[in-house]
């Protein structure tokens, strides 16, 4: 009996040692990757730059502690993290005149995703091939293929990636269901228009551009304090670019031919004139600011009340919909424009921003702003990001079963993907950005009267950029001299 | 004989470094030396480099070195449409701006001085002088914010009073208007400033005596006031004229230029070229242009005040 107790002790120690063993074995990675970790015991400092009053950008920093922890447990270093922050207009400058001088000052900057080729052709950003390849963990599967088209790489058509993508971003439709919802109104539409008013996000999907701009009318109510519809035409960044370039190539038109550099008989088509003046058009159901909106105008108006609808970007849905709007909006597809078949197309131009590591770190800040990557991807941080608010980009996140119904305009973000693109990976993006800007809103304000000629200007100065820079293979033609708006 | 001479005279103490540079002639060139390398540092040499970038094919964001070019650059902006409007919108904005605040600030300065035992005085020129002292980014935004039709309390007055509500920053038709009473709001307390001055440097004996013989007010304005004060108040005008053609931020913090390009005047141009689309070449070529119209402008300012100087030299001299 005693023998076999000895005995029973010396196999429970046996197992107990073994069950030690294992687990020593399992944590051993961590723990022999703390000891080696050449940081283990360093203090770092992290400055991320990243958007004003843009919530995905904070919620970088935001979550930044549960890193801290996780790194100190895992490779042994402590990390605190800053945050730096301008405008979407200012925020390129601030990175670009920094990164010139090979400052360090900021150590990860969320960019914009035009910007990529600015960034990376310089070489000021890291690039993140090699990266990749020594760390599998941020090979990500992306929900759809636009992430990686527009948030890591540069130059369009290769293979080579500069970006994480920190937020994904598209369009939405931002809808008051409490005023579309009101007792009277789907009669009342009915009978003026002769057709089912759109209730629902499936009818949405359906909604085509000339019905959309029915519903907006129907609800243009100045006369109530608030108007159908709020978009962006504002001259800064590209608030008026965006969703005019989404009409444009949602009617079947394009802004250029990335391959040759060619604009001039691209971007201004008729048909692309045609989508610029159906997008001014809509001012009319717009509150008389409307032609100075941009992102922020747009949230104040719909914020405050005095507009049904919006299109706006998804990533800026908590603004959107603030606690008194709560239960009040809901956030559906933008409308969609038939085809000849009569097909309901949408390409929309994709908003979003990804991360980019300053080329110019020392090597310890280097190693944490790739440990930060690496933790930024893991399926609980991507969790986290989304139910913050965040637009992760992950396929294993995107395709949770809960996913669409965490907030209101994720369904849509998610379903918008798929229908979204982007514009110009150019180093010289920003000068073919501020003359076509200049171009569009002279049109929308009444400076110049015809669509056509808005366009002609902005082709005529691009085709010269990109050809200035050597992108183009072709000159702008005898049409474009003296042209003036 | 060459002993005895040396012998014959005192010995020549060698100067130390201290009693060299106390010297008469060596010590104001000594109390220059800190403002001279302040100069050279943070004057003389980025202007030499703008001037050398100026004649290079240089973007920030291209990832290639600079390419000289010659005179590329300058001939692009020479034959740029958008240049020439920018500044003919500029020169618009300086003409307009500078003459009908000089206007209003001359008749506000002699309504203030003729008002000088009026309780209240005091405080009221306080708040006059009040637009002048914010920082034109503060003003832009409020201003901003009175001029939105929606939101805005102009707009709301409007639509109290029955009218519609006005897109003053929207239109493209009003906008350079609405950006320029603006600038007239802020800058009319300054030329006020400069009629007080001007109006305290006219003698009291020729105001007593054009009391006396019974001077009309136009009279009185014209032949003393204008006569004694038309220097001080031509600093004024000119100071004004420099500050007025380097205009940016209040403009682009109200407009950023636009509607389209309707207030985009030359320095907004300039700042884009450099800050937003970071061409430092061509940017730097217009910044030479821009340069040499503001020293035509100092000349002017400084030949204007030298011509008293002359004036009274001449003067002095036929008195002799």
């Amino acid at each position: 009996m005693r023998k076999e107790i000895i005995t029973l002790n010396r196999r429970g120690l046996l197992k107990g040692a073994s069950a030690l063993g294992a687990t020593a074995a399992l944590s051993m990675p961590h723990i022999a990757r703390a000891q080696d970790n050449p940081l283990r015991g360093k203090s770092i400092h992290m400055s991320i730059l990243g958007i004003a009053g843009w919530v995905p950008s904070r919620l970088g920093v935001d979550l930044a502690p549960d890193f801290a922890k996780m790194a100190k447990d895992k490779y042994g270093y402590d990390v605190t993290f800053s945050y730096a922050e301008a405008p979407f207009s200012q925020l390129f400058q601030k990175a670009a005149t920094s990164l010139a001088t090979r400052s360090q000052e900021y150590n990860i900057i969320i960019s914009d995703s035009q910007w990529l080729g600015a960034l990376a052709q310089p070489k000021w950003i890291l690039p993140l091939d090699p990266v990749i390849k020594k760390n599998p963990a941020l090979d990500v599967e992306w929900y759809a293929p636009v992430v990686e088209a527009a948030y890591q790489i540069y130059p369009d058509g290769t293979k080579k990636r500069w970006g994480f993508p920190q937020e994904g971003d598209t369009m939405g439709l931002y809808i008051r269901k409490d005023l579309l919802e009101a007792p009277g109104e789907a009669a009342a539409f009915q009978q003026k228009y002769g057709r089912k008013l759109p209730m629902t996000w499936e009818d949405f999907e359906q909604l085509s551009f000339d019905d959309f701009v029915k519903l907006i009318a129907f609800f243009n109510r100045p006369e109530k304090g608030y108007n159908g519809f709020g978009g962006q035409y504002s001259r800064e960044y590209d608030f008026i670019s965006c969703p005019s370039m989404s009409v444009m190539r949602s009617t079947g038109g394009d802004v250029w031919d990335p391959s040759t550099g060619q604009i001039e008989g691209i971007f201004n088509s008729s048909s692309n004139a045609k989508a610029l003046k159906s997008w001014v058009d809509l001012l009319k159901y717009q509150p008389p600011s409307a032609i100075n909106y941009g992102i922020g105008e747009l949230i104040d108006a719909f914020a405050q009340g005095k507009v049904f609808s919006a299109m706006q970007w998804c990533a800026v849905g908590p603004a959107m919909i603030p606690d008194a709007l709560k239960d009040k909006v809901m956030v559906v597809p933008p409308p969609g424009f038939p085809d000849k078949s009569g097909k309901l197309v949408r390409n929309y131009i994709i908003g979003g921003q990804p991360w980019v590591i300053n080329a110019f770190n020392d090597p310890d800040h280097m190693q944490v702003a790739i440990d930060f990557m690496e933790w930024w991807y893991q399926p609980e941080t991507s969790l986290s990001y989304a139910q913050h608010g965040g637009n992760p980009c992950d396929k294993a996140t995107l395709s949770r079963p809960d996913f669409d119904a965490m907030h209101p305009w994720y369904r849509t973000y998610k379903y918008m993907l798929n229908y979204s693109s982007d514009f110009w990976h150019d180093p010289a993006y920003a000068e073919m950005l501020s003359t076509q800007q200049e171009a569009m809103t002279a049109y929308a304000t009444g400076q110049i009267k015809d669509p056509q000629h808005a366009l002609d200007y902005a082709a005529c100065r691009q085709q010269k950029i990109l050809f200035d820079e050597g992108v183009a293979t072709k000159q702008p033609s005898g049409a474009c001299t003296g042209m003036r708006l | 004989m060459r002993l005895a001479s040396k012998a014959s005279s005192p010995p020549r103490r060698r100067q130390s470094f201290t009693e060299f540079l106390g010297r008469r002639e060596v010590m104001p060139f000594l109390l220059l030396v800190p403002v001279l390398i302040f100069f050279i540092i943070w004057n003389t040499i980025p202007t030499l480099w703008l001037l050398g970038l100026s004649f290079y094919r240089f973007s920030l964001t291209s990832g290639r070195p600079p390419i000289f070019a010659g005179f590329y650059n300058f001939d692009s902006i020479l034959n740029d449409s958008a240049v020439w409007l920018g500044l003919s919108r500029t020169f618009l904005f300086v003409i307009l701006a500078v003459g009908i605040e000089t206007v209003l600030g001359l008749l506000l300065g002699l309504l203030f001085w003729g008002s000088q035992k009026l309780p209240g005085r005091r405080v009221a020129l306080t708040l006059l002088f009040t637009p002048m002292v914010l920082t034109p980014v503060a003003s832009g935004t409020f201003w901003r914010l009175i001029y939105d039709p929606t939101f805005g309390i102009l707009g709301s007055i409007f639509r109290g009073l029955g009218l519609p509500s006005l897109n003053f920053l929207g239109d493209a038709h009003l906008a350079f208007g609405a950006v320029l009473l603006v600038d007239i709001w802020m800058w009319t307390p300054f030329m006020v400033l400069m009629t007080l001055a001007a109006l305290a440097s006219v003698p009291k004996a020729e105001l007593e005596a054009a009391e006396i013989d019974q001077l009309s007010w136009w009279q009185r304005l014209r032949l003393v006031i204008l006569y004694h004060g038309k220097f001080i108040l031509m600093l004024g005008i000119l100071l004004r004229t420099i500050d007025a053609f380097k205009t940016m931020d209040l403009i682009y913090d109200m407009t950023f230029g636009g509607p389209g390009s309707t207030t985009e005047v030359i320095a907004i141009t300039l700042y884009r070229r450099a800050f937003e689309d970071f061409t430092m070449g061509w940017s730097s070529a217009l910044a030479v242009i821009l340069l040499l119209i503001s020293i035509a402008f100092t000349a002017t300012f400084i030949f204007v005040l030298h011509s008293r100087d002359r004036k009274q030299a001449s003067l002095a001299e036929e008195g002799a």
